[in-house]
């Protein structure tokens, strides 16, 4: 049988093993980076109903809008840039826009716009960009990035009217948006509703929904073993534990069973209860973080689980995925990270990336 | 209380020993009564028909199924991921009725399965 048959995408995974009080811990860096954020699930074990403190963090996310058809010269505009752009916590992304088909949009926090453009909307609009670097043979994917809060992009300068008129009166784009608006004060909730009071727009709060899971096998970690060499079970045979907890997979099947072998990764316990409960929509990095930290304190007082989790999908069409780094859709999208946290406040940090995507940092 | 850990971090490329497929059965007239052991047989039979007995001789586990959906998950190993998948692609009927495999989402990752925004919809929106 052919080689080539039996070859597959490439797949990363990154382990990181710290200390949420180590003063170099990265996990608030590894959060905000990631900027498009669409599922997120906690895992419980141990556990029968969710902590009041974790569910008021979870239900006073930020709502999300969906905006249909907005041009894209609009985010560019002065009513746009100043009280949300070079403000931060403003995050756009172009709805429905598969990432290998169509053209996807997103904006950045940091304000950088990112156009991810077939061959022909490229070379139409005119912008300078450059090749995808997950072009096949030949060059059909383009991303341009603009600098929002660079000065040369700032309203009335040459550059600033060359890329306006270039979206505005060269190739007009419009997209239906998911905006999401991290509020740090409560005079700033009503601006966004007053800018897209011009456009066909519906507000969405995070679907929320949580399940009480009986008496199910439960991997023993120790934080000390990250690798699952002696201690832990390892971080692939984790992962898809956590895979099959969410899909409602059962984890109880003998090895000579003609559907299904997959058991639970050694060692294991067995534990009584756990909660899973998953937020749906698009959610801000700044929100992940305030749950994070809700999550830390869930061993403040003693409790019979030795970890908890927190899994954080992104969508599978965002131009990027950590930071600023490109991403594709090949066979799949996914771009997602994973915390365990310990009762000792160490914590791992899982980030996994399909075959068109950066390293994770 | 344990001491508080060093940092450590690991890259693993291509680590994952298994592919996970989510997968739906499409049948011309409309859905029918099918456990899970029939579905499992009706993939093994398409893989049989392509491969043949020696080619198809690579375990896959039906990790889920729905019978009211006809959606399933399956797990595969690496080296059977394109001869699984271009079997559903080319199974065309079941018990003489016209039907189509439709492969909704593939990750190395069985915990990405769970958390796809294509399926994010308003309303209004046309289904995928």
């Amino acid at each position: 049988m052919s080689p080539e048959l039996e070859k597959c995408p490439r797949s990363l995974l990154v382990c990181e093993k710290s200390n949420f009080l180590n003063e170099k811990s990265r996990h608030d860096i590894h959060v905000s980076k990631h900027n498009f954020n669409y599922k997120i699930s906690v895992l419980i074990p141990e556990c029968g109903i969710l902590p009041a403190n974790i569910s008021s963090v979870i239900h006073s996310f930020s709502p999300y809008y969906l905006v249909r058809d907005l041009p894209v010269y609009q985010l560019l505009e002065e009513t746009f840039l100043e009280p949300l752009v070079k403000k931060g916590n403003f995050y756009a992304l172009s709805y429905n826009t598969k990432i290998d088909e169509d053209n996807a949009i997103a904006l950045l926090s940091s304000g950088q716009l990112i156009l991810s453009l077939d061959k022909d909307t490229y070379e139409q609009l005119g912008l300078e960009g450059r090749p995808s670097l997950y072009n096949h043979k030949k060059a059909m994917r383009f991303v341009v990035t603009l600098d929002l809060t660079d000065k040369s992009l700032t309203p009335g300068t040459k550059r600033y009217q060359r890329v306006l008129s270039s979206l505005k009166d060269r190739l007009p784009l419009r997209y239906d948006f998911l905006f999401t608006k991290y509020n740090t004060g409560s005079d700033e909730d009503q601006t966004l509703n007053k800018l897209l009071s011009q456009y066909s727009y519906e507000e969405h709060k995070p679907a929320f929904s949580q399940h009480t899971l009986k008496n199910m096998p439960c991997p023993t970690l120790y934080p000390s073993d990250i690798q699952g060499k002696t201690l832990s079970c390892d971080p692939h045979h984790f992962l898809e534990w956590l895979g099959a907890v969410n899909l409602d997979i059962s984890c109880e099947n003998a090895a000579d069973s003609f559907l299904s072998t997959y058991v639970c990764p050694e060692p294991q316990s067995s534990v009584s209860q756990a909660l899973l409960c998953t937020v749906t929509g698009f959610i801000s990095p700044e929100n992940v973080f305030v749950l994070l930290q809700e999550l830390r304190q869930y061993f403040d007082e003693p409790k019979f689980t030795p970890w908890i989790s927190l899994t954080v999908h992104g969508f599978m069409d965002s131009p990027v995925s950590w930071g600023a780094t490109e991403h594709g859709f090949l066979k799949g999208g996914e771009n997602l990270y994973n915390f365990v946290c310990f009762k000792n406040q160490d914590y791992w940090l899982h980030m996994a990336t399909g075959a068109q995507d950066g390293c994770p940092p | 209380m344990e001491e508080p850990s060093k940092f450590e971090r690991y890259v693993y490329k291509n680590d994952s020993v298994y592919h996970y497929m989510k997968i739906s059965l499409v049948l011309e007239n409309g859905n029918k009564y099918i456990t899970d052991a029939q579905f499992k047989q009706l993939i093994t039979c398409g893989l049989k028909d392509l491969y043949g007995e020696v080619g198809a001789s690579f375990p896959f586990d039906l990790l889920k199924f729905d019978q009211n959906e006809l959606t399933g998950i399956l797990r595969v190993y690496n080296s059977g991921l394109v001869k699984l998948w271009s079997a559903l692609t080319l199974l065309g009927s079941y018990q003489n009725e016209a039907c189509a495999f439709r492969v909704m989402q593939v990750s190395p990752f069985l915990l990405a399965l769970s958390g796809n925004s294509r399926e994010l919809q308003f309303g209004d929106q046309l289904t995928l």
